[in-house]
């Protein structure tokens, strides 16, 4: 049985960045050993988790044919409007909380609404909403980070970001939101209809039409995800770090777009991988924490990163190539 | 012959002032296949697209078992069991055949609240399915679209129509690109299907692609039918192509003519 199952993991999106970042681990482990210690360990987790969660809802979105560029805006404006509200005594802060949400679903279901109905390229449409909800924050706070405060001992904290230990290692909830996000995104890409419909909206979208799939909510369900998952991490992110920065998110899109493509879902739709995504998120993260713990100057990340994207991208275009070619 | 199972009466579509179709008159009955041929520009993709819901017609009227249907869609024409299979793209090519089989009908298994496919299900009929729409080699249920040669894509089309009881099966040109022996599976493919009780309409134009396989040979010209009723195994091919081309001003004998014609 091995020889028919090692073609077939190697064929794999997945096989490829697995190889790469076992690679990675090694590289930087047999460099500098500190790489592998716990607290380079729990501190690389910590944001890693929180970047994630935006690139796990990220990948079902691209799977369907779309992206979306206002998650980076998204996750620095969901914590100053929900501190906003909170600091003005308006409301508690659980109810800042549900209402940041609310409104990041809102937003996603207006680029939903653009995309969709009015049949307008998501690039363009979620430019426009980067510009709208980022222009939003700055002008809401005036540019400055919203005031610091305490959250500890807060329930709401707790349970989005309380830490504790295990052993030597130093752990977030939102280690465990990560985790439970991964197996309820691979398990609805995968096992649901949803799932289905969602890699037939971005495979043949006329097709799937024509058999009765509802693509237009099936992808504005996406936009509303990726746009709550983006709330939810700018949420947990500013009370780990407590501070609510109107600039904060900046860039994210593009991070999050190289972790989905680099794990091997398809920039053109169709075919997705959460799995893969995983692995694309730890070998961006892990790359930038490694190149610093090895001595290779933090201005040099971008020069890896970009050679990582080209590479993984050969690669998956030479997997596709033979998939069509029928080997 | 069986009773009417479609009738298109008196279908004309104008694109501008382009008059595309001209008042045609199209009767598929149970259990055959109608060959339509014509030249192009005749009007034989403008009036397969009415009665599959791509484009609505200017006028017309359209029965199925002799009751008035509306098709405006697609999702209309094959809610009325008629299916259209177009190369290639009518299949999502990154998801496996029992996945695009089911495609907008899947199965599920367990409590509603997790919407999850019965994947067991699908792959099982998928492969029964495969057999029987005459597929001999071993291809596992679960291989992506793209890994298909073209014939054994119109096969899992075919096959979907067949399994979802389409009553009529619309085939437009479902041989182009394909190899000899791949042209002989889709025509078998398309055998099975009216032996399996289903009518199918077979447009290509390879006109000797027709004369193999079907029942009843349908011409058009100048967007109107002007021959529905020749008998491909007691008229010459030369004799089709003559009415195709509308070189032949006198009909030669054999071909009954459309009473509008």
């Amino acid at each position: 049985m091995i020889p028919s199952i090692v073609p077939r993991l190697i064929a794999k999106p997945e096989f490829g960045p697995f190889v790469l970042f076992i690679g990675m681990l090694a590289v930087f482990y047999s460099i500098n050993p500190a790489f592998l210690s716990p607290l380079n360990i729990s501190n690389t987790l910590t944001f890693m988790v929180e970047i994630g969660l935006i690139a796990l809802a990220m990948t079902l979105l691209m799977t369907s044919g779309e992206f979306d560029l206002s998650v980076g805006a998204v996750f620095g404006f969901a914590p100053v409007l929900m501190w906003t509200l909170f600091n003005s005594g308006v409301t508690s802060l659980e109810v800042g909380f549900v209402i940041a949400l609310l409104t990041a679903a809102l937003i996603g279901a207006t680029s939903g609404w653009f995309v969709t109905r009015l049949k307008i390229p998501s690039f363009l449409v979620t430019l426009g909403m980067l510009l709208v909800v980022r222009g939003t924050a700055l002008y809401v706070t005036s540019g400055f980070p919203q005031r610091t405060w305490s959250p500890d001992g807060r329930l709401l904290a707790d349970i989005l970001v309380g830490d504790f230990y295990i052993g030597p290692f130093r752990l977030y909830m939102s280690l465990f939101w990560f985790i439970a996000a991964v197996l309820i995104l691979h398990y609805v890409l995968t096992q649901s209809r949803v799932g289905n419909w969602i890699q037939a909206a971005g495979g043949n979208p006329q097709a799937a039409i024509a058999r009765g799939v509802n693509v237009a909510r099936t992808k504005m369900g996406l936009f509303i995800l990726s746009a709550v998952m983006a709330a939810f991490a700018g949420i947990i992110s500013s009370i780990r770090t407590l501070a609510a920065n109107p600039n904060s998110g900046t860039g994210y899109e593009l991070e999050v777009i190289a972790m989905v493509v680099i794990g091997g879902t398809a920039l053109t739709g169709g075919r997705g991988t959460i799995i893969g995504t995983v692995l694309g998120i730890l070998i961006l993260r892990v790359m930038r924490n490694g190149i610093i713990l090895i001595g290779v100057p933090g201005l040099a990340y971008n020069i890896f990163i970009g050679a990582i994207i080209l590479g993984m991208m050969a690669l998956h275009s030479g997997l596709e190539r033979r998939h069509q070619g029928g080997s | 012959m069986a009773q009417p199972l479609v009738e298109m009466r008196d279908i004309k579509k104008a694109y501008g002032k382009v008059r595309a179709l001209e008042g045609a008159d199209l009767t598929v009955y149970e259990n055959e296949i109608v060959g339509l041929l014509g030249d192009n520009g005749a009007g034989k993709s403008t009036l397969i697209k009415v009665l599959s819901g791509a484009v609505p017609a200017t006028s017309g009227d359209i029965y199925i078992r002799g009751e008035k249907v509306s098709i405006k869609s697609t999702a209309d024409a094959i809610a009325h069991g008629i299916e259209t299979i177009y190369q290639d793209s009518a299949l999502v090519t990154q998801l496996s055949i029992a996945r695009n089989l089911f495609l907008g009908r899947e199965p599920v298994k367990g409590a509603r609240f997790f919407d999850r496919m019965d994947q067991e299900a699908m792959n099982a009929v998928a492969r029964d399915l495969m057999a029987r729409v005459g597929i001999t080699k071993d291809i596992p249920p679960t291989t992506p679209i793209s890994s298909l040669s073209g014939g054994e894509r119109q096969a899992v089309a075919i096959a979907r129509a067949m399994h979802f009881e389409s009553d009529l099966i619309i085939l437009d040109e479902p041989t182009n690109n394909l190899g000899v022996a791949e042209t002989q599976g889709v025509l078998r493919f398309v055998r099975n299907a009216r032996d399996s009780g289903h009518s199918c309409i077979f447009i290509a134009h390879n006109i000797h692609h027709v004369f193999q396989v079907v029942d009843r040979i349908v011409v058009m010209r100048l967007g109107k039918i002007v021959a529905d009723d020749i008998d491909p195994k007691t008229t010459s091919v030369e004799a089709v192509e003559r009415v195709i081309t509308g070189l032949e001003e006198d009909t030669p004998p054999g071909i009954p003519v459309a009473a509008d014609a």
